[in-house]
């Protein structure tokens, strides 16, 4: 959904006039196929989707053939549907809960308590966390689901009957997205955390300050930028998140964990609204979009 | 850069040779390419297509047939196809169709009329009936497939729970009450025991609508999704509201299954895999076919269902006549408009859907067939002694208003019951929903009929 621009490549002006059309040639001839890539499989679905956002287009049926423009019907419909604006609750839940908290957070927690272990240690932390990570989401789903299931191994472990999946959709698929999640957040940290010298935290100790205050003061300043990155992305990963949640729940009980990726799926290809679908994934991307401006923002006023 | 360059173009290429037409073998052949269904419970489709394959390419050579399954519910099949459909190229020359849907394709000029093709064919006047004739007609009057299928619904109960409930074997409800009774019946006798089951939520999409509300609405009197003398939806009402509170009934006196399992996609494997055969069911509100799990064709026979399990009509809300109520639907085999080679591709539904082919569906997925050849068969019948009963439902049975509007309705069908399952609305409040909801999903309120 979030589509981030590709880097442009920096253009130096050339240094004769006469020679501005070689120049451009210069760097437009190799660059020419990619751009039409570019254009023809990223700009060009994008751009249709903001038009079809604007139609009554659908899969079947007469408007499949000739769909008409309805202006802003789409977006009026949906800022008064309700399902859609559970759907936009639980997808902040969601990412606020899986990303921003738990991956973050416990992605900060495994790299900082690596630090200075040995090999062997950092390894098997390592090669466990990133195993989660590795694997396809709905083979992520599938292991939470029967883990979480009615016959499932934690109801067989605790030895009690609870229909987790029923009962608590959403902390299901928050735990679920945290589990597969962390790793990304650690390799983050983990590289981070490396950048810190050690002079300067041992520097600290012999100041007297203890474990809690260097984090505070010295660990987490030098690496807020690592922090503010990870956020953007995590976040704009957690806010599209689709797989995981389909998979492991379908959205349900009702409309319990449908965030805003299902139910954009379910009114574009289950009811076959593809307009209106479109207009979700509109909003969903300005969504995105606000979000990663507020980071961009907080990186600036770090950097000034 | 010249590497760049090469790079790129070879990479232009590949792109523009994506555009090529699939439609063709390399041979020179024909192709013909046929979508369907299958999933691990349900292989009998595919069987049957199969063999329609194998007679069909020994008497035309030349001709190639492409089968292309899709695996995974309706909802997934239906998605599937509508997607392939987008483009004459990618578009399936035939397939397997629900009737509901076959009217908003007529509509997108998805599918081609096989009239023309259907009057050269002897077996269509001989062998199908008039009613069947109707499954796939579209609003001009034409016919649009062939049907494979047809059904009608009931309700099966388990002799063994009724038998510890006390209640009477045979049973015969005459009303809804009758069948709450006994339903409430086996709750206080039986604890563990689900004691009814219907399909009545989101997950389960047509299946709720048709084998769920549709059953109890067109069981109520004068109860109808669409008026036909004045041309418009009906917009809730009383009958509407009735059929929503026999729902809440079921679920809020916990009746029905428990919610997780109400809302799981499985739920008709845990009926009859399970829960039928391990007298943790009784009633069970659901089509024709469902015997089709306990027969020897199944993938997990239950060889001692002829003697637990009992059918019996649905009964009208307080007996009304004619007592009983169904609703019937069915596949077809349709043809796309798209396809180029539309002699060859009405061959292979001749095939696809002559005596043998049929019988092999029908006693496979306990479908009712709709050719009258296999119908008076006696290996149609031979291991299920309900088909004559599901049969003869088909005097009391009521059909699908098929419109192109139809599946929208009918998801808002499922919101009102879904609403209702979970308790999330009252059965008032969810019909008022729907009253709301319906002149966006049928495209205005002149076609709206306040009730």
């Amino acid at each position: 959904m979030t589509v981030t621009a590709a880097p442009h490549p920096p253009v130096t002006s050339p240094p004769v006039r006469g020679s501005a059309r070689r120049g451009v040639l210069r760097w437009l001839l190799p660059l020419g196929p990619a751009l039409v890539l570019l254009v023809l499989f990223l700009a060009g679905p994008i751009l249709w989707s903001v038009y079809i956002a604007f139609t009554n287009e659908a899969l079947t049926g007469s408007a499949s053939v000739d769909s008409r423009f309805v202006g802003l019907a789409n977006f009026v419909k949906l800022f008064g549907d309700p399902n859609f604006l559970n759907s936009f609750l639980l997808t902040f839940v969601f990412v606020i809960g899986s990303a921003v908290i738990g991956q973050n957070t416990l992605g900060l927690v495994i790299a900082l308590l690596q630090r200075g272990r040995g090999r062997v240690t950092r390894g098997v932390v390592n090669g466990v966390v990133i195993a989660a990570w590795v694997v396809p989401e709905v083979v992520a789903a599938a292991c939470w689901f029967s883990f979480l299931a009615e016959e499932g191994t934690l109801n067989t472990v605790l030895g009690i009957s609870q229909e987790w999946l029923y009962t608590a959709p959403m902390l299901a698929v928050i735990l679920a997205n945290i589990w597969r999640g962390t790793a990304f957040s650690m390799l983050v940290y983990s590289a981070a955390l490396s950048e810190v010298p050690a002079d300067l935290l041992e520097s600290a100790a012999v100041d007297g300050a203890g474990p809690g205050r260097r984090l505070l003061h010295i660990t987490l300043p030098l690496i807020r930028r690592s922090i503010m990155a990870n956020l953007m992305l995590i976040t704009l990963q957690t806010l599209a998140s689709f797989g995981l949640i389909y998979a492991l729940t379908g959205g349900g009980p009702g409309t319990a964990s449908q965030t805003t990726p299902l139910y954009m799926y379910e009114q574009a290809f289950r009811y076959f609204e593809i307009g209106y679908g479109s207009a979700i994934a509109l909003v969903l991307l300005v969504i995105g979009a606000l979000f990663s401006l507020v980071y961009l923002r907080l990186i600036k006023v770090e950097e000034a | 850069m010249k590497r760049t360059l090469a790079g790129s173009l070879l990479l232009l290429t590949a792109v523009a040779g994506c555009g090529s037409d699939p439609e063709e073998p390399a041979s020179g052949g024909k192709e013909l390419e046929v979508l369907y269904k299958v999933e691990p419970t349900w292989p009998h489709l595919e069987k049957m297509l199969g063999d329609a394959k194998k007679q069909y390419e020994s008497a035309h050579p030349g001709v190639t047939i492409k089968l292309t399954p899709v695996q995974g519910n309706n909802e997934a099949y239906y998605t599937k196809l509508a997607l392939l459909n987008r483009s004459p190229d990618s578009a399936p020359d035939l397939y397997y169709h629900d009737t509901f849907q076959v009217n908003a394709d007529v509509a997108a000029g998805k599918l081609a009329p096989l009239d023309d093709y259907l009057a050269k064919w002897p077996d269509w006047t001989a062998q199908f009936p008039d009613s069947v004739k109707q499954a796939a007609k579209g609003p001009d009057g034409k016919i649009y497939g062939v049907p494979i299928s047809t059904d009608t619904r009931g309700l099966w109960y388990q002799k063994d729970v009724f038998a510890k409930a006390g209640l009477p074997v045979p049973w015969e409800p005459k009303t809804w009450n009758d069948v709450l009774t006994a339903a409430r019946t086996i709750k206080q006798k039986l604890p563990g025991v689900v004691p009814f089951s219907m399909y009545s939520t989101k997950i389960h999409g047509e299946a709720s609508t048709m084998q769920g509300f549709e059953m109890l609405l067109y069981g109520t009197p004068g109860g109808t999704l669409y008026d036909e003398t004045q041309k418009k939806w009906v917009a809730g009402g009383k009958q509407f509201t009735d059929a929503l509170a026999f729902i809440n009934t079921i679920y809020r006196e916990e009746l029905g299954p428990k919610q997780a399992d109400a809302h799981n996609a499985k739920l008709s494997d845990k009926n009859n895999f399970e829960w039928f055969p391990d007298a943790k069911l009784g009633i069970a509100l659901d089509g024709a076919w469902t015997a089709a799990a306990w027969k020897p064709t199944s993938t997990k026979p239950w060889p001692q269902w002829q003697d637990k399990m009992g059918w019996t009509a649905m009964p009208t809300q307080n007996g009304e006549a004619p007592g009983a109520v169904s609703m019937s639907g069915g596949w077809v085999m349709a043809m796309s408009a798209f396809t180029k080679n539309k002699q060859e591709a009405f061959d292979f539904i001749t095939v696809a859907t002559n005596k043998q082919n049929s019988m092999t569906y029908s006693v496979g997925t306990g479908d009712l067939a709709p050719r009258k050849d296999v119908a008076a068969d006696p290996k149609y019948s031979a291991d299920n002694p309900s088909v004559k009963f599901f049969t003869d439902l088909a005097s009391v049975t009521h059909y699908r208003p098929a419109f192109e509007a139809y599946p929208k309705v009918s998801a808002q069908i499922q919101e009102a019951m879904e609403a209702v399952t979970t308790g999330s609305r009252s059965p008032e409040e969810a019909a008022a929903a729907y009253a709301e909801a319906l002149p966006g999903a049928v495209g205005g309120a002149d076609k709206v009929l306040a009730p």
